[in-house]
Parts: structure tokens; C-alpha cells; sequence
């Protein structure tokens, strides 16, 4: 669900901003861009976004080849996909302050998700990283975001090629599922380890008067997926038919 | 006497949805709602959303016809709002949930903790004093709602009882929870720092239902007016000096109280999301005060004095 919500979610990182500014006629809806020091910014965001989920798409690949097998690749890209993804958080950040048309809850949700995952299953229960679970998220996930953040980067310099857009729009159809399935197969595994380490969780009594029980968190997390990712799942397949039928008749001007 | 005529069309269709000749150029907008809902029974008054511009604002009730600016024919334009539920209903459903829910885990009711603890009692004094607070708290808010309250609207959206419930009833099952536990522990400071979260806990409960009585008294019964609320001889209402929302700071400071004098994280994030909630209905309120009063009392802030 972290990455369907990745795709759903948000309408860009930047190209075409929505906000009508102070001054402006208020009633007809005027999309307007972020300024240009913003804009380039942006550019510079996704840019190295786009970069950031490449080294970890190949650091997949060269592992895979050095090890002749698939298994526990996570290590050898564990640090580069902690950092790319947790800088996401920054994401945020575009939306509250503006130069991002986004929803912030939306955007915090996604980007919460994603970091979740990462930081307090993967990162905290140090037994699943072995996981196969963990190669199909991280698969998914990579290849996603290569092609979101590059979809942004094109967008904001007004020169998208349909590939991209129809990558983009076509390619979650697979991914989603994939990813989804690697998040609820690696939350899974955390679960005994979990339970039997008393992982994140109080019990009472205590000062504070509080309980909170990561085994049961979890399990309610993973309930969770099922109203939610196909909401998520559908929506991305109605855009998909806004946007490609749309893009066909400009198709031969790309 | 000329008569005017008044075509309802709906707001996003445009499509014509009723046609009233013979209507008296006094005529309110309520009793217009009326003669629509004759031919559109469904449609209800509280749920229909009359406008002069399809995508402008709703009119009044109490508008009148004649003082509009239409011709002899008018054009109105219908949005429905949606299924409706009296303010009242909503407040006395969400508020005696609290109320009923809390005792339950008080009195220890089967099936809450181990069958061991059923229908025993704490042997903390804190824990009957939070009792006490508590339904205090919400018998207070029901008569408040049936007593002292006068509602600008008489409804809201029918989906809102079932957020709101969720909200409060929710809520006051995990607090009512871990306060009534069997393994609850008394506050780090015992009677002394029970004594004084008791003290603001009380202080907050008089001011706010202070601030509500003074509302109250700012408008006639029956009527809609709004006016700018000013202290009064009682004390309590002179935090309106600093605040636009003095019983939201009270409603906030209870909570405070209360937390502090359970020592119970539930509480203190309970307290925390009323605040965030409150602080945001203030700003609006005191955004409003500050549109329609141009002699608005520069110094107030809406929730918190000088920083809120």
C-alpha cells in the first residue's frame, strides 16, 4: 500500500501548480505555477531523486550478479534506500508550504507509510531482512519511483514523453500488487519476532497509565490494507484513463 | 398587490426544478423552502441550500424576497445538503455515550478486565474522583444542550453523528479504560497533585459554563443575532478581555486538569486533539468576529491570550 499510495497520491512534484496566488481573481480556477526559484528547485529535488532509486536499482543488480542469487540483497542497498526514501519525507513539506499541489494528508500518508516499513518493520526486526518479501517491496518500490520522480522532473520542464507518462500510468497495474504483497508478506515475518522480543510495546502497570501492544499494531495495520489498497488501486486506474485517452490525441506532438 | 413569481432551478444541472407564481413579495426564504418542499417532498427545508448565484452563497431563512436583488421573478438556484439531524440530537447522542460508556468500565463490568476484578471497586481514591469528574463533565454538557445553548443552526449533515460518536465514545473508552484498570497507578505525587488538578479542573468546568451563560444572555431566545461578547460582573468572564473563545480555554483547561490528575496518556492525547480541534473552530470564529465587527477588540486572540 505505501506503494500504491506513492502513485496515487500525489498529482506531482510540481509541473503545474494550483494554487491561485493573493492577488488574483478568485472564483475561476487559475492554475499557476510555482516561481521559477521554486520550480528549480523542484527540478533539483526530483533530479536527484531520480538518481538517488537508480544507485539502488543497480547497487540490486551488481549485488545480484557478485552473489549469483537473489536472496538477502537488502543489505547491499540498505543504506541508499533508507536515505532516498526517508527524504521523501521533504515531500511534506513542498505541499504544505505551496509549491506542490498536493493534499499534505494525502502526501504525509504515503510518505508515513513508506517510512513505517522501512524504519520500524524492516530496520527494527533485524530477522526479516533475509526475507525474499523484502526484494519484491524494494523491486516495486524502486522502479516506481524511477519512474515518478523522472514523470515530475519532465513535467516541470514541459517536456514529458509519453513513455513516461504511459509508464507511469501503465507499469503500477503489476507493481502495486507486487509491492503490497512484499509489505504484507515482510510484516508478517516481523510478527513472532515481535511478539517474542516485546518489540515497541508498554505494558501495565506503569506511571503512565498506558498500553500499547506492536503486535497487535501491526496485525491492525495489515486489516488495514484491505479497504484501502483497493480504493487506492482503483483510483490510479481511473487516472489512467483520464490521462491516456487524453494523451493519445497529443501523442504525435510529444 | 403584485405578486412575484419564483423559478427554483438546481444549482449544478440547471435543470428547472419548481415554478411558484402567486408568491408575496414578503415572503422569507423559509416559508419559500416550504412551498418546495410541497412539491418535492424529499427535499425537506433544513436540507436544501437556496442561492441568487449557483455557486454563491446560501440564503437565510429570515432573507426576504422583496429585499433581494431580483425582479419580479425571481431565480433561485438548490443545492441538497444531504440528509440532516438536529444539532441538538447529535449533541445529547454524542454526549451520553461518554457518560454511559465511562461507568461501565467504573463499575467493572464482565467482560472488560479479568473475571476476577468483575464489579469490584478501586480502592484509589482518584480513580472514584475521576468517576465524579467525568459524569459531571458530560451531565453538565447535556443540560447545557438542553437548557442553555441557542444554536444558529438547527441542523448539520447526518454522516457528522456518526463521526462525532466514534470521536467521544471512542475516546472516552480507552481513557475510562486504563483510569478504571485494575493495575491503574495513582499519580507520581499523590494527594497533592490530585488536590490541584482537581482545583483547575472545577475552576475550568464554572468558567466555561460561565462563558456559555453569558452567550446565552447575549442572545434573545428564538432569535439568530450575533453581538460582541463582553466581560461581565462575573469573574470568570473576564478572560473574554484577552480570548475571542474563552470556553473553548476552559473546556482545554479542564481537560488539563483532568489529565494531570490521572496521570493517564490518554487523557493527556485526548486533551491534545480537542485542543488542535478547538484552536481551529476559535480561529474561525474569531476570523468571523473580526469580518462583520469593525470595532473588534484588538487585543483578543482566539483560544490562547497573547500566543493563540
Amino acid at each position: 500500500m505505501a506503494a500504491a499510495a506513492a502513485t496515487a497520491a500525489t498529482k506531482g512534484n510540481g509541473g503545474g501548480g494550483a494554487r491561485a496566488g493573493a492577488g488574483e481573481a478568485s472564483g475561476s480556477r487559475k492554475k499557476k505555477s510555482p516561481g521559477p526559484l521554486a520550480t528549480a528547485y523542484l527540478v533539483i529535488y526530483n533530479v536527484v531523486m531520480t538518481a538517488g532509486w537508480l544507485v539502488i536499482a543497480v547497487g540490486l543488480v551488481r549485488a545480484y550478479l557478485a552473489k549469483g542469487s537473489y536472496h538477502s540483497l537488502y543489505y547491499s542497498i540498505e543504506k541508499p534506500l533508507k536515505f532516498f526514501q526517508t527524504g521523501a519525507l521533504l515531500e511534506i513539506l513542498h505541499c504544505a508550504i505551496g509549491i506542490v499541489p498536493s493534499s499534505v494528508v494525502l502526501t504525509s500518508f504515503q510518505v508515513m507509510s513508506r517510512v513505517f516499513l522501512i524504519w520500524a518493520v524492516t530496520h527494527s526486526v533485524k530477522e526479516v531482512q533475509s526475507e525474499d518479501s523484502v526484494l519484491l517491496f524494494v523491486i516495486a518500490w524502486t522502479i516506481t519511483e524511477i519512474i515518478r520522480y523522472s514523470f515530475y522532473t519532465f513535467s516541470l520542464l514541459n517536456h514529458l514523453p509519453y513513455l513516461i507518462k504511459w509508464a507511469r500510468y501503465t507499469l503500477f497495474i503489476v507493481l502495486y500488487p507486487m509491492g503490497v504483497s512484499g509489505e504484507l508478506l515482510t510484516i508478517y515475518a516481523a510478527l513472532p519476532f515481535v511478539r517474542q522480543s516485546g518489540l515497541y510495546s508498554i505494558s501495565l502497570p506503569n506511571k503512565y497509565n498506558f498500553s500499547f501492544d506492536y503486535y497487535a499494531f501491526l496485525i491492525l495495520i495489515m486489516i488495514s490494507y484491505i479497504p484501502i489498497f483497493p480504493q487506492l488501486y482503483f483510483h490510479m486506474i481511473h487516472q489512467r484513463r483520464k490521462v491516456l485517452s487524453h494523451a493519445e490525441e497529443h501523442k504525435k506532438f510529444e | 398587490m403584485k405578486h412575484s413569481e419564483v423559478e427554483i432551478l438546481d444549482a449544478k444541472t440547471r435543470e428547472k426544478l419548481c415554478f411558484l407564481d402567486k408568491v408575496e413579495p414578503q415572503a422569507t426564504i423559509a416559508e419559500i423552502k416550504n412551498l418546495f418542499t410541497k412539491t418535492h417532498p424529499q427535499w425537506y427545508p433544513a436540507r436544501q441550500s437556496l442561492r441568487l448565484d449557483p455557486k454563491g452563497k446560501s440564503l437565510k431563512d429570515e432573507d426576504i424576497l422583496q429585499k433581494l436583488p431580483v425582479g419580479t421573478t425571481a431565480t433561485l438556484y438548490f443545492r441538497d445538503l444531504g440528509a440532516q439531524i438536529s444539532w441538538v440530537t447529535v449533541f445529547l447522542t454524542e454526549y451520553a455515550g461518554p457518560l454511559f460508556i465511562y461507568l461501565l468500565f467504573y463499575f467493572r463490568v464482565p467482560f472488560i478486565y479479568g473475571h476476577k476484578y468483575d464489579f469490584t471497586s478501586s480502592r484509589h481514591t482518584v480513580v472514584h474522583l475521576a468517576c465524579i469528574c467525568h459524569s459531571f463533565h458530560y451531565i453538565k454538557r447535556l443540560l447545557e444542550t438542553l437548557f442553555v445553548h441557542r444554536f444558529s443552526h438547527g441542523t448539520m449533515p447526518l454522516r457528522n453523528i456518526f463521526k462525532n460518536c466514534t470521536y467521544y465514545w471512542g475516546f472516552a473508552a480507552w481513557m475510562a479504560y486504563y483510569i478504571n484498570h485494575p493495575l491503574y497507578t495513582p499519580p507520581t505525587y499523590g494527594a497533592q497533585q490530585v488536590k490541584l488538578a482537581l482545583a483547575i479542573f472545577v475552576i475550568c468546568q464554572l468558567g466555561n459554563f460561565s462563558i456559555h451563560m453569558a452567550l446565552r444572555d447575549l442572545r434573545p431566545a428564538g432569535s439568530k443575532t450575533r453581538k460582541i461578547p463582553y466581560p461581565t460582573k462575573n469573574p470568570f468572564t473576564w478572560l473574554f478581555l484577552l480570548v475571542s473563545c474563552p470556553n473553548y480555554t476552559y473546556e482545554v483547561g479542564s481537560w488539563i486538569g483532568f489529565a494531570i490528575m490521572t496521570q493517564c496518556v490518554p487523557v493527556a492525547l485526548f486533551s491534545l486533539v480537542g485542543f488542535t480541534q478547538m484552536t481551529i473552530w476559535a480561529k474561525g470564529k474569531h476570523r468571523s468576529y473580526l469580518k462583520e465587527f469593525r470595532d473588534y477588540p484588538p487585543l483578543r486572540m482566539p483560544i490562547i491570550p497573547f500566543l493563540l
